[in-house]
């Protein structure tokens, strides 16, 4: 810590952390790397790997990704606006990024929820794949994202979505009741 | 928590293990790389070899020794496993949340197995659900479901109930008696109707007879009944109250981790509401347990004697009214439960607004706010209206239809009477016998839930009792008069295995010596003091006071030597008096008053109208935080300790405050050894030598002016300091 304690660098590093410095095709270069992570040069600069990180998971996915530097106390380098404007080579390889970073299922289907003792068991097919899962039942183990899109979080802290849940069948939605 | 899984015979043969070769990590992973769920899979580790494993087939293979390092990273609600080669990474495999601290210790494992160290990461979390049912754990080591088979429900419930043997007794010889006084009524009942008022035997005098029968045999059963639910509730609260007790005494002989390893308001809530449901089931359930089991098997068995077809007929809507009263249980649990929840979600919509009100009020959102309330209301008052017209036109009609049954015994019973193959008092003995069965058919139906409620609340407080505490005393405990000598030799450290905060700690500290401990917040600092409190155990290395081995002195005794001033001063509720006795209850008035003058808090406590006898309130919230401070300084004189521990004691405190308190503590340490945490630096000024902890290790250590003249870390943070001090005084006009 001290060693890094300099008044005047920290003062720098705040005034840095102020500006928003947008990322665009022509002077970012993004490559993949050997170890299957991602890499960033940046005019002078070079960062042989960088976390790619949603400020909006939910509401702009694809939209404000901040690319920040790999150490845990990580820094912004820069910000992409728009993934879009990105060529498709290059989108692949941010996007496959952001899915090992991110980790919500999506529900599609609900085949049982049972409840015993406190806590459900819910039995159902994603968009990953079949998963069972457990949630508390007292506690917020369901968060409302909006009146149709729901969050839920499981024993392990995972967290599944329905994205609207009004397009369940009246069935799956009569078992998801009492959640909502 | 499960670090090295079973693997099947399929797998080990995928694995092709070198002679010698040894598995000593295997753990799941639960998603490939793309995220798409996967099972059957998992990372094995070797003394030599990283391998993945997936449906019995070797998927990836990883020489350890071709790696710098592996490392478990933290992802968005999942994890990835990395490998670091040359500076660059390499991505391993990925798991969800499920898996992350296994991961963690996995990884922390294979450091150690890098390292050359034979020791194996291990971990003491609970697992959060079952690995054999797959059912939730509530917060326990073992499965309270799976544990049923194995140790028997009621031999759990007799090893509690053991030492109230007599009362057991009288209970059981009480249910006894009702049951057999509720069967009795009915057989009354026939022999004044058949005998007395249809035949005509006896006359007034049989009448009478029967009659003060049936009369002493409903006080009976009243009386009964009485003695039986007092036993049961007497039982009910000694055994709840001894099981907080016991409970409570466990709690706190166990170590800091284990408290820590709860979430807040778990033990709580095993100390209070899961003896409170103890004390339910015994008072509710237990007490009718066998009472309703009695006589139901004894009213089936007597019916089926008694005329055996139309007992089966009575029989026959048994198992419909059952079904129907479980699907009336668990609808009713389900509306009412969903009523419970909509009524939490405009309690605490009314807490955020309430709690928030000036910034709704600061930014005008008073319409906006009160619109989101109402639909909240709204939709609590649509669930509560729907629940009350279900109950008022459900319920009667539940009653009818579990009552069908005797409809179908009155009908057939009716034919039988007629045709005279029965008699009428018979008929009336059976319709009192099936309204018995159904009576307590519901009863029995919600009897599984019950029990395991009570299981889960048994296997939730049993879990507490059998811990075994970490820090105990060894069996040569002594209790050495502590001079204050202090030595640590290689001592490391970390509240989860796979997480070290103190590694490699050498330092050697004379009695009466003042150490001040220096390092960002995070470093470990806290920690130390921690462990020279023997509030944990290290790890690894060891700890010496005057040396003998910290593990050696009686745990008590130690303590009672320990003083101790935090940033936050707990006091308790009650006196100020009672506060700074509470290290020597048997202190004299004066002895109190000479350690508050000592402690410069003698004159504030005079100013107040109750002196020492003032009541500070909860934590002590009517007094400033210095005046806590001193109390707690006070406490400490008192308590005259050969050790003492000062964790920010001046932090936060204005200056008049921090200069009573600084002069109170210059009183407090002369002669005794110290250990002061402070951020500002100027406050360890009489420090005799000054650590400098930083990236879990000691990094510098020496008095102030050796520490200035080394221009390391110390000297950064003291220039620092005062830049910032200028800087400050600089922004003040003059």
């Amino acid at each position: 810590m001290a060693e890094e304690f300099d008044l005047e660098q920290m003062e720098k590093e705040t005034e840095a952390m102020l500006r928003l410095r947008y990322l665009t095709p022509d002077t970012a270069v993004f490559t993949k790397t050997e170890g299957g992570f991602v890499s960033l040069r940046l005019g002078e600069e070079f960062y042989p790997r960088v976390q790619v990180v949603r400020m909006f998971p939910f509401s702009e996915p694809e939209k404000y990704v901040s690319i920040r530097t790999a150490e845990e106390t990580s820094k912004e380098i820069g910000v992409i606006e728009d993934l879009g404007t990105f060529p498709q080579e290059v989108r692949i390889i941010l996007e496959e990024q952001l899915g090992l970073r991110y980790f919500t299922p999506v529900i599609k289907k609900i085949y049982q929820i049972k409840d015993e003792y406190g806590y459900a068991y819910f039995d159902v097919e994603t968009d990953r794949g079949r998963c069972r899962f457990v949630i508390h039942m007292g506690g917020n183990a369901v968060v409302h994202l909006s009146d149709v899109r729901i969050l839920i979080s499981d024993i392990d802290e995972n967290r599944f979505e329905i994205t609207d849940v009004t397009k369940l069948t009246v069935k799956e939605q009569k078992r998801l009741d009492l959640f909502l | 928590m499960v670090l090295k899984f079973d693997l099947n015979e399929e797998e080990l043969a995928a694995l092709s293990l070198n002679e010698g070769e040894q598995v000593l990590y295997a753990v799941p992973y639960d998603c490939d790389l793309s995220g798409r769920y996967v099972e059957q899979a998992f990372t094995v580790v070797t003394d030599t070899r990283l391998v993945l494993l997936c449906g019995g087939v070797k998927q990836a293979e990883y020489r350890l020794e071709d790696y710098d390092a592996v490392k478990a990273e933290p992802r968005i609600n999942c994890g990835v496993l990395y490998a670091v080669k040359d500076g660059q990474d390499f991505l391993l495999v990925r798991y969800s949340s499920k898996h992350l601290a296994r991961y963690a210790y996995v990884a922390r494992g294979i450091a150690l197995l890098k390292s050359g160290s034979k020791e194996l990461a291990h971990s003491d979390e609970n697992e959060k659900s079952c690995i054999v049912c797959k059912r939730a754990l509530p917060g326990t080591r073992e499965c309270p479901y799976c544990n049923r088979k194995s140790r028997g429900a009621i031999r759990q419930m007799m090893g509690l109930l053991t030492p109230y043997k007599a009362q057991m007794v009288l209970i059981f010889i009480l249910m006894l008696l009702a049951a057999l006084l509720t069967l009795l009524a009915p057989e009354a009942q026939k022999h004044l109707v058949d005998d007395v008022l249809h035949n005509g035997k006896g006359g007034y005098p049989l009448a009478f007879f029967l009659l003060a029968m049936m009369f002493l045999l409903g006080i009976g059963i009243a009386a009964v009944n009485i003695g039986k639910s007092y036993y049961c509730a007497k039982l009910g609260s000694t055994l709840a109250k001894d099981l907080r007790s016991k409970l409570y005494s466990k709690i706190q002989i166990l170590s800091l981790s284990f408290i820590h390893e709860k979430r807040p308001g778990e033990l709580m809530n095993r100390l209070m509401q899961d003896t409170g449901r103890i004390r339910f089931f015994m008072e509710d359930v237990f007490c009718n347990l066998f009472t309703v089991c009695i006589i139901f098997i004894s009213v089936v068995v007597y019916m089926l004697i008694l005329n055996w077809k139309l007992a089966l007929i009575s029989f026959i809507f048994v198992p419909i009214a059952g079904a129907m009263s479980m699907l009336w249980r668990k609808n009713i649990r389900r509306r009412f439960r969903l009523q419970g929840k909509k009524s939490d979600d405009v309690h605490s919509a009314l807490q955020d607004v309430i709690s928030g009100m000036n910034v709704v009020k600061g930014y005008g959102k008073e319409k906006e706010e009160s619109d989101k309330f109402n639909l909240y209301s709204d939709v609590f008052a649509n669930v509560q209206r729907r629940n009350e017209v279900f109950w008022a036109l459900f319920f009667p009609l539940l009653s009818f239809l579990m009552g069908v049954g005797v409809y179908f015994v009155i009908f057939s019973g009716g034919r039988e009477v007629l045709g005279e193959t029965m008699k009428i008092g018979e008929l009336m003995q059976f319709v009192s016998y099936t309204s018995l069965l159904y009576t307590y058919l519901g009863w029995l139906n919600n009897m599984p839930r019950q029990l395991m409620n009570f299981i889960t609340s048994t296997e939730r407080i049993n879990d507490v009792l059998l811990q075994e505490p970490q820090i105990q005393n060894t069996e040569k405990a002594c209790k050495p008069e502590i001079k204050g000598a202090i030595e640590l030799r290689n001592a490391s450290f970390g509240y989860h295995s796979y997480d070290p905060v103190l590694e490699g700690i050498d330092l050697t500290v004379k009695p009466g010596e003042m150490i001040g401990l220096v390092g960002a917040s995070g470093t470990g600092k806290s920690t130390l003091i921690n462990l020279i409190m023997h509030l944990y155990d290290i790890d690894g290395g060891e700890l010496f006071v005057d040396g003998e081995n910290i593990k050696d002195i009686d745990i008590d005794y130690y303590h009672s030597q320990i003083g101790v001033v935090l940033q936050e001063t707990f006091l308790f509720s009650g006196t100020i008096y009672n506060n700074i006795r509470y290290a020597k209850p048997d202190a004299t008035e004066e002895e109190v008053i000479r350690a508050a003058k000592m402690a410069n808090a003698h004159d504030f406590i005079c100013r107040m109208p109750d002196g020492y006898n003032t009541y500070v309130g909860e934590k002590g919230s009517r007094l400033s935080g210095g005046e806590r401070q001193r109390i707690a300084i006070a406490r400490a004189i008192l308590n005259n300790p050969k050790i003492l521990i000062l964790d920010e004691a001046t932090a936060s405190l204005d200056t008049e405050s921090e200069y009573l308190i600084q002069t109170a503590l210059e009183r407090l340490t002369s002669g005794k050894t110290t250990f002061a945490i402070a951020h500002r630096l100027s406050t360890l000024k009489d420090a005799d030598r000054l650590v400098v902890i930083d990236k879990h290790r000691i990094a510098e250590i020496g008095t102030h002016e050796e520490l200035m003249e080394r221009k390391g870390i110390y000297y950064g943070l003291v220039t620092a300091q005062l830049e910032m001090q200028a800087k400050k005084e600089q922004s003040i006009p003059a």
